[in-house]
């Protein structure tokens, strides 16, 4: 595989790529050079050289009207829309790919610019359908907007009567991207996020001019877990999202910003909503999480917050579950509680859960008298456990994983896990001479890795250095180890974290980057992990399953694998949002909300707290999660004494006080302290080979209540599978 | 005589008395339909109901219906079945069981349905629409 | 510049000019309301007594027993008054005037487990 497909094809060198506006972590030596000045609309701007024209203008407050740009992708200029006027040249300059020179005078208003863009404009508009009306695009369209600013004010269109408009036959690119393929400008945008960010190769140009085509050279599906985003970058309707076409237009629906939590990325987005549903969900920039993109599930699993939802709370009445008042069940299950004594009492949390249900819920159960409080991934206890947070966190933060040059994966699928931050495991391939290694199954991870075995016992190997990658490792300037969370749940977890806390010391002797670079990353893949256990939720489930409570709590735990076989004398209360295998064993369900419809608090893999925007009221009789337990602590005789949100954040306060500190990471260094600890662990590696949940795209679609919930999400299941089975 | 001292009404009473089966049934009548008539039973409906006519009385009110016993006074109009109805709305003059000619449609066989407004059987309307949230069964 | 200070220091009265009259137009129109309220019953069946009619009528009054400002009291007096003319005249409803008894005003829960059971914030 070429490391940069499209630079050899727009014939660029990799050091003139940063100089065009890809960002990589190249540009910020430059800030050291010389700056130049250029003037834009006679206002001097310094700029660093090889800034290009486009940008220069944009730091100078103009803003050059563009279609194939973006500052994310390469530069291909192809689209000709933000020639500008530059004093003393003959012709109109393409500014997205014009660096400045020393005293330049631009002009982005003069009546060469404008004819040119009217040129351009009404070029585009000669073969673009006037179907607006009924285009998904409508109201968030660039070639919209900028016809209306920049365009002709009158057509010269008369050819409709003789050869017409271009038309192109539309392509069915799988279940999420709808494509109207005659509204195409060719801006080539998809085709360059696909191969430089997806790591896809499927989508390409046929043809020449006038007949010139995007799609995928054969029929094929683009089928990608960062697939959505193509819809954001297209300027216009050709591709737009299929589950929403014909839904909605942009201007009726309600906006509220939120956090993504079908993974542990914590991606930031924004909820559309209208009449109690949500429509879609878009993503918000954020450049430390996100920066852009969006992962499929986020995007396109919101459909399953419509179905099987829990909108009642309901009490197992003659072995049937049935739909009762919240005072039959709260008074069912506080009955329950009220039997508990001393440490009989469990909780098992989901990966959904926010941290003020979490605090509410450790809270009531610790009053009971009860410690054990499991999350649905446990962490070991051995060592330092859970006591010291730089053991369970991506210390190095998502934006800092771009910097290292050799990266260690240990038995996780980042791509499937974690997709935001493979795209920055790609992009530190891509621009920065990354080196990957892999210690797990042979997976895609959409760049070229080496592959070391999937034998657990490597670890100690490169420790030792009696590994031929170790040399690579022990070479490297910013090393990093990022260990999936996955494998903690082995039998064997204990050691595997103790072991790359070791390999993780040894590297860290001998890094030659600034103070705060930290080699060991844990990647978890539940939302709800980080904040489970910087509150405490210390136990695993085999601890659960030990104790055998008498009271056995599922805050949202789906996807735990518990079987009623395994508490046979138990009384299960259920509080989630979707019914699915926790509600199905529970005495009394309790009906919570979905991530859409509450407040709440959660902190992503790197540590960063951030909370989600209430869009609508939950469904039915369903209440926010933590309101539930509290009230629940009410009837059971142990008042929680919080009323509201504020009161519930100001006790999440005392307990961990970076969890209402909304947008900031907490930075934790206690590794050397972790690996004292850790050097207790005794035991030894299983012999079992590490394995991956996530190893192929049809794995990627399903893995909470709301996206199994999804039928969209189904279809990308069936999708997927089919079009492996053809490929083979 | 008679007629100047008024005793015709007195023997017209008598008269209508006797035909609806002595004082008490004539009081039970006028209790449940607050009013005595007299005239010949042209035929009863399957379901009770008895209907008459006397020409005497002018047009309007001389077919009459005297409705099934057991309901006692919760008659209603719409307890009229479907062959009666046109003989006692002037549609016709013959009674449905003299009447040969009369077209036996499918839909005719099937049972008479009063009105069930203010029974348990009203008919109450419902959304036909797709709920937006769709609930878990068990 | 006397005749601007003049000007805000007599405000025009609404009706009465000093205390005194507007105790006694209260009175009166309390005196009117008492007298009228048999006759308001009997025309309109409503579902209370007269008795507690009069304990309405009284705590309406003494709801504004400590306003001072005797605009604000020649307001209110005009206010019964159009009041007692709509009611005596019908434009005002059977349901309009149960109002005055709040008989099918239920109060929001305060307490958390109230809010949270009715589904009230």
């Amino acid at each position: 595989m070429l490391r940069l497909p499209l630079v050899r094809a727009t014939g660029l060198s990799s050091s003139r790529l940063g100089a065009v506006g890809l960002h990589t972590t190249g540009s910020k030596s430059q800030a050291s050079q010389e700056l130049v000045e250029v003037f834009i609309d006679d206002k001097p701007v310094q700029v660093p050289p090889g800034t290009t024209v486009l940008q220069a203008a944009a730091k100078a407050g103009v803003e050059i009207p563009r279609f194939c740009y973006h500052e994310r992708l390469a530069v291909a200029g192809n689209c000709r829309m933000c020639l500008v006027e530059i004093e003393k040249q003959i012709k109109p300059v393409a500014a997205c790919a014009m660096p400045v020179m020393k005293g330049w005078r631009v002009k982005t208003n003069s009546d060469l610019t404008r004819k040119a863009r009217e040129g351009v404009m009404e070029f585009l508009l000669v073969n673009h359908p006037l179907d607006c009306p009924i285009c998904d695009q409508g109201g968030e369209c660039d070639l919209q907007d900028q016809s209306m600013a920049f365009g002709n004010d009158r057509s010269r269109f008369t050819d409709i009567e003789f050869s017409g408009k271009r038309a192109v036959e539309d392509k069915d690119i799988g279940p999420l991207i709808k494509t109207v393929m005659t509204r195409c400008i060719h801006c080539t945008r998809c085709i360059r996020f696909a191969s430089e960010v997806a790591g896809l190769d499927d989508l390409g140009t046929t043809g020449r001019g006038n007949d010139m085509q995007v799609g995928t050279y054969v029929e094929k599906m683009f089928l990608s877990e960062l697939s959505g985003n193509v819809i954001d970058l297209c300027p216009v309707g050709a591709l737009t999202n299929k589950p929403y076409a014909f839904v909605a237009r942009p201007w009726e629906n309600r906006r509220t910003d939120s956090i993504d939590v079908l993974d542990a990325v914590g991606s930031n987005i924004v909820v559309s909503s209208r009449t109690g549903e949500v429509l879609r969900i878009l993503p918000r920039v954020n450049e430390d999480v996100n920066e852009e993109w969006l992962s499929d599930k986020s995007r396109f699993a919101c459909d399953g917050l419509k179905r099987q939802r829990i909108i009642t709370p309901m009490i197992k009445i003659a072995g049937k579950l049935q739909s009762v008042a919240w005072e039959d069940a709260l008074v069912t299950a506080a009955k329950a509680l009220q039997t508990v004594a001393g440490n009989e009492g469990a909780v098992i949390a989901g990966k959904l859960a926010d941290a003020e249900a979490l605090i509410a819920l450790k809270d009531l159960f610790n009053k009971l008298g009860s410690e054990v409080l499991a999350t649905e991934q446990g962490f070991p206890k051995d060592g330092s456990g859970i006591d010291l947070r730089s053991s369970y966190l991506l210390n190095n933060t998502i934006a800092g994983i771009e910097e290292a040059d050799v990266v260690l994966l240990i038995g996780t699928n980042p791509r499937y896990e974690a997709p935001l931050v493979n795209t920055r495991l790609r992009k530190g391939y891509l621009h920065g001479e990354q080196t990957i290694a892999l210690i797990g199954p042979n997976i895609d991870l959409s760049y070229e890795y080496e592959n070391l075995g999937d034998s657990i016992d490597i670890i100690t190997k490169l420790k030792n250095g009696s590994h031929p990658f170790s040399a690579t490792l022990k070479n490297a300037k910013k090393p990093l180890i990022i260990l999936g969370a996955e494998q903690l749940t082995r039998k064997d977890g204990a050691k595997i974290v103790s072991e790359t806390q070791a390999l993780a010391n040894t590297l860290g002797n001998n890094v030659q980057a600034s103070e705060d670079w930290k080699v060991l990353n844990v990647l978890h893949t539940n939302a709800s992990q980080v904040a489970a256990l910087d509150l405490g939720y210390g136990s695993t489930i085999e601890d659960v399953k030990q104790q055998q409570p008498k009271v056995l709590f599922l805050l949202g735990a789906d996807d735990a694998n518990i079987k009623k076989e395994d508490f046979p004398n138990t009384f299960i209360i259920y509080l989630g949002s979707h019914g699915d295998q926790g509600a199905t064993i529970a005495d009394v369900v309790l009906a919570g909300a979905a991530y859409t419809e509450k407040t709440g608090s959660y902190v992503n893999t790197e540590g960063r707290a951030q909370q989600t925007g209430a869009a609508l009221t939950p469904p039915g009789m369903a209440r926010p999660d933590w309101k539930v337990i509290r009230a629940l602590s009410e009837i059971a005789g142990h008042r929680l004494p919080y009323d509201n949100i504020t009161e519930v954040r100001s006790r999440l306060e005392e307990v961990a006080p970076h969890i209402v500190r909304y947008g900031d990471v907490e930075p934790a260094n206690f590794f050397a302290q972790a690996h004292e600890l850790a050097k207790q662990t005794g035991g030894s590696f299983l012999p079992d080979p590490v394995d991956i949940k996530q190893k192929t795209l049809d794995q990627f679609f399903m893995t909470d209540v709301i996206s199994r919930a999804s039928p969209t999400m189904a279809k990308c299941v069936q999708a997927a599978i089919k079009q492996r089975q053809t490929e083979l | 005589m008679a007629r100047v001292i008024g005793l015709d009404k007195f023997v017209r009473l008598i008269q209508i008395i006797r035909h609806n089966g002595g004082i008490f049934k004539s009081l039970r009548a006028l209790y449940l339909r607050e009013e005595l008539k007299i005239g010949t039973l042209v035929g009863e409906d399957k379901y009770g109901n008895r209907y008459y006519e006397n020409n005497e009385y002018f047009i309007g009110r001389n077919r009459w219906i005297e409705y099934a016993d057991h309901v006692r006074l919760e008659y209603d109009a719409s307890q009229v079945p479907v062959e009666w109805y046109g003989w006692l709305h002037y549609k016709t003059d013959l009674p449905p069981h003299k009447d040969p000619n009369r077209p036996k449609y499918k839909w005719m066989l099937q049972e008479h349905e009063p009105n069930l407004s203010g029974t348990n059987k009203i008919y109450v309307p419902y959304s036909t629409t797709r709920p937006k949230i769709e609930a878990w069964k068990p | 510049m006397a005749s601007v200070s003049a000007t805000t220091k007599y405000v025009r009265p609404v009706l009465s000019l000093n205390k005194n009259e507007a105790r006694k137009r209260v009175l009166a129109l309390y005196k009117l309301w008492y007298q009228e309220i048999p006759q308001i019953l009997l025309d309109t069946s409503l579902p209370v007594t007269e008795k507690m009619c009069f304990d309405k009528l009284r705590e309406e009054f003494r709801k504004n027993a400590n306003e001072t400002d005797i605009r604000v009291i020649d307001f209110l007096i005009i206010k019964g008054e159009q009041d007692l003319q709509e009611t005596l005249e019908k434009w005002k409803n059977k349901g309009q005037l149960m109002d005055y008894f709040k008989v099918t005003v239920e109060k929001k829960p305060s307490d958390f487990l109230g809010k949270f059971l009715s589904g009230q914030d």
